[in-house]
């Protein structure tokens, strides 16, 4: 007989790294067969600088538990100060997410450059790990839900669609 | 809101100075157009119901008798001069009638190269305060640093005694900080929970000139359009992050939502921070960059790994 295997909480990480330094440096990490958890998905920019703000929105919308910003350290971007404005523009962004009361534990920020393939392991577990002990991100998804499913995301059924698909 | 907050009616302080700022200002505008140095002149006239106001723009002498300054002129008239307002503009040169808010705006537009200072006729009005949607006094003329404007071409009237209020924005903006992030996060969902998404905030703020917004593309979707509680909360925090460090404070996002949004409070705070981060603040002089567009090397990066 099928057994429903009893599903644990499994972290989605967006990782929305710049294609010259930080992917660079996950690509080394890969090559050198360094181990790190398979939660990140990465989605490759050409600069720190290219990251709206809004993508970071979106990626917890649509149902990451955290994201992770990174790019090349400061004086070696390849377009010469894509990171410096996009520091500028992380921390207010930050400082906003903050005062709407996302908790910021689940956005990391990170400079990361093609030679760092350690980094980038010790980087993507570290969040990996904090954000399997925070738990699952509800509050995007609540938002998400609403409307939807007219109730609270622990309406009973929802919670019997997500039984049905056996996963959350 | 602070209950116990005084009682003012702003017609009660001073009749007699908004009398004296709307002589100024009409024999300034008359004298501007008849000289025949600008084309229009944008200031405010009195609305059809008694004792409100309305934006005006006048052309001819003759008509410039109808301007009025009174405790109902809250319009923040810079935003007759963005870029989203051409035909206005296209007129050639244009006088406009600001207080000390809507100037900040005026300085922002031409920071961003969206208005250059020979172009307009800068009339300042020395402004005591003007009424709010439901208070006798707006909330941000409560902590009103800029009375006088600085930098216009003339300025008009004196400033009055005005009595100590107590900041009620800057108030409730301590309250929310002292708040958890749960707490906050409750308190902005319920408030954007109630947006209608008519986007007055945006046809209002003299700062929102895109010609195509962010927000009404959907192809891509960056933020979706439908008036539900997660296309709320993404279209306000983006409108908060790109007015961080540009915002003049006017507060005519908060006035014009008829959904009683705090808007203004989000402003407030990037303002706070921004100013905190990188020293920047919206003021009387034109900088050729706002704090999200420059950067310097040693930029804290605490937050970062």
């Amino acid at each position: 007989m099928h057994v429903k295997p009893n599903h644990t909480f499994e972290p989605k990480i967006v990782a929305f790294v710049c294609t010259w330094c930080t992917y660079a440096g996950a690509d080394l990490a890969g090559t050198a067969r360094l181990q790190y958890p398979a939660n990140t998905r990465v989605v490759k920019f050409p600069c720190t600088g290219r990251i709206d703000p809004v993508f970071i929105l979106r990626a917890f919308q649509k149902g990451a538990d955290g994201v992770l910003v990174s790019g090349c350290h400061p004086g070696d971007c390849h377009y010469m100060a894509g990171n410096f404005h996009a520091r500028r523009r992380f921390a207010a962004f930050r400082a906003l997410l903050d005062f709407i009361g996302v908790d910021l534990q689940r956005l990391q920020f990170s400079w990361v450059s093609a030679a760092e393939g350690g980094k980038w392991v010790e980087v993507a577990t570290e969040l990996t790990e904090r954000v399997r002990a925070l738990g699952p991100m509800r509050e995007f998804k609540e938002l998400e839900a609403q409307e939807q499913w007219s109730g609270a995301i622990d309406s009973p059924e929802l919670q019997e669609a997500y039984e049905a698909v056996g996963n959350i | 809101m602070n209950t116990t907050a005084q009682q003012l009616d702003t017609t009660a302080i001073a009749p007699a100075v908004y009398a004296t700022i709307t002589d100024a200002i009409c024999r300034e505008a008359e004298k501007a157009l008849e000289s025949g140095a600008v084309a229009a002149v944008v200031g405010w006239q009195a609305g059809r119901r008694q004792g409100t106001a309305m934006p005006a723009i006048v052309t001819t002498p003759a008509d410039t008798d109808k301007l009025i300054f009174s405790p109902a002129c809250v319009n923040n008239l810079a935003l007759y001069l963005s870029k989203a307002k051409k035909e206005i503009r296209a007129r050639g040169k244009i006088a406009i009638v600001v207080k000390g808010c809507d100037l900040k705006a005026l300085v922002g537009l031409m920071g961003e190269n969206q208005l250059k200072r020979a172009d307009i006729h800068v009339i300042g009005v020395v402004c005591p305060g003007v009424r709010g949607t439901s208070e006798p006094l707006a909330k941000k003329c409560r902590e009103c640093t800029v009375h006088t404007p600085e930098g216009a071409d003339v300025t008009v009237g004196t400033l009055p005694e005005l009595p100590h209020f107590t900041p009620a924005e800057s108030e409730e903006l301590a309250r929310l900080e002292a708040m958890t992030p749960a707490e906050r996060w409750s308190f902005w969902k319920e408030h954007f929970a109630r947006c209608i998404r008519c986007y007055a905030c945006r046809q209002v703020c003299p700062f929102c000139y895109c010609e195509q917004c962010l927000c009404d593309r959907n192809r891509p979707q960056a933020v979706e359009t439908t008036p539900r509680p997660a296309g709320n909360m993404a279209w306000h925090i983006v409108r908060a992050m790109h007015l961080a460090g540009r915002c003049a404070g006017c507060a005519e996002c908060e006035r014009a939502c008829p959904m009683d949004i705090p808007l203004n409070l989000l402003n407030r705070k990037m303002a706070k921070e921004l100013k905190e981060l990188y020293g920047h603040e919206a003021g009387f002089e034109v900088k050729e960059k706002g704090p999200l567009a420059e950067y310097r090397e040693n930029d804290d990066q605490s937050f970062i790994k």
